[in-house]
């Protein structure tokens, strides 16, 4: 059993509405306050999973995203502010995370992915929501959570569409598995509604917080994927690719209901 | 024989359209269609097949409610009213 942290009055009192969901309860609340998660990008999908999370009361947030806010970003990323154009993005999301809630601690980095800060970024988290706009980023990041064997939360959209992974390193298929090769023909400009974006990142969040507290079942060797045009939703199995570049190595494990952080000790680290 | 094929994000906008019927002959095989796809949809041709004519790897290819891996779409045989969704890999956050 992990030392946890144990709950303010405030924090109670905040929490009181989710500390009534069956098998989550003031236990699963206080696992989230003792985990730390990364966000990579917070834009339209990682800035409504980070502001998902920060309301659960997650302890720690680390945000990455690189850049000042434009006015094009105020469609879809909830995070930003219409004052805070010309500004750095992670600023007005710290801010607007803080109004929200005060307890959850906030780590900002103002870059983007990338091979110089992968390791150090996924070496500081238990989970990572992956939502960068750029294959790239993404693969690096399914690959450094693989190689640290931490969990990943890869979600994604394009138009009125979504899909949704989650990965647990050595048990589930990785975002290699799925995707072998980045895509030739992938366009950094995507058509999006936040309305999308956003419900990508809540689905997202309700992962991270599924994963932290241990309950529930995880979107684990399915992908989920939906099209908000005909409001069709599937989950389509998905089998680790044995000779997988990235994941292919890793034994296979068998701890299908560990709760993040009790079992680190059985996780076998690639070859 | 006939099946159904569905395409999802770029490649429906690059098809123009959401599903079709599609006749292919007998015993024809997933790669097959890929390439006959390419050939009447010339502009959603690079996500369907490389250069070489073989499944794009990247795509992810759906046979009635089983994923395919790309390089199993020469040994994959497809039957009549077989639906197949083609989702190109999305990256929008």
């Amino acid at each position: 059993m992990l030392d946890l942290p144990e709950l303010t009055s405030d924090e109670r009192s905040r929490y009181e509405w989710q500390l009534s969901v069956s098998d989550f309860g003031e236990e699963g609340q206080c696992r989230l306050k003792n985990a730390t998660v990364l966000v990579s990008r917070i834009g339209g999908v990682g800035g409504t999973a980070a502001m998902q999370l920060a309301a659960a009361g997650i302890g720690r947030l680390v945000l990455a995203h690189a850049g000042n806010l434009r006015i094009d970003d105020l469609n879809r990323q909830l995070l930003m502010t219409t004052d805070w154009i010309g500004k750095p993005r992670v600023e007005s999301a710290v801010r607007r995370l803080r109004e929200l809630n005060p307890h959850v601690e906030i780590e900002t980095v103002a870059e983007n992915v990338s091979d110089s800060n992968a390791a150090e970024l996924v070496g500081r988290c238990d989970v990572v929501v992956s939502a960068a706009p750029l294959f790239a980023e993404r693969l690096l990041m399914n690959r450094e959570a693989v190689r640290q064997q931490k969990p990943l939360v890869d979600s994604a959209m394009y138009e009125l569409e979504g899909r949704l992974m989650t990965i647990v390193p050595g048990r589930t298929p990785c975002l290699s598995c799925l995707y072998p090769e980045p895509p030739p023909n992938w366009k950094r400009e995507f058509p999006v509604f936040s309305a999308v974006s956003s419900t990508v990142g809540s689905l997202a969040a309700m992962e991270v917080i599924k994963l932290i507290a241990g309950i529930g079942e995880s979107l684990t060797g399915r992908l989920l994927t939906f099209d908000l045009r005909d409001m069709s939703f599937r989950t389509v199995p998905i089998a680790r690719q044995p000779d997988c570049a990235v994941c292919g190595s890793l034994s296979h494990r068998v701890d299908q209901h560990e709760k993040l952080g009790e079992n680190a000790e059985k996780r076998s680290m690639p070859e | 024989m006939k099946l159904r094929v569905q395409y999802m994000a770029q490649i429906r906008a690059a098809v123009g359209r959401a599903e079709e019927v599609i006749e292919i002959p007998e015993g024809s095989c997933l790669a097959d269609l890929l390439n006959q796809l390419a050939t009447t949809h010339d502009a959603a041709k690079a996500h369907f097949v490389t250069e070489t004519g073989q499944a794009r790897p990247s795509l992810l290819i759906v046979v009635n409610d089983a994923a395919v891996p790309a390089r199993e779409a020469a040994t994959t045989v497809l039957h009549s009213d077989d639906v197949v969704t083609l989702l190109p890999p999305i990256a929008g956050g």
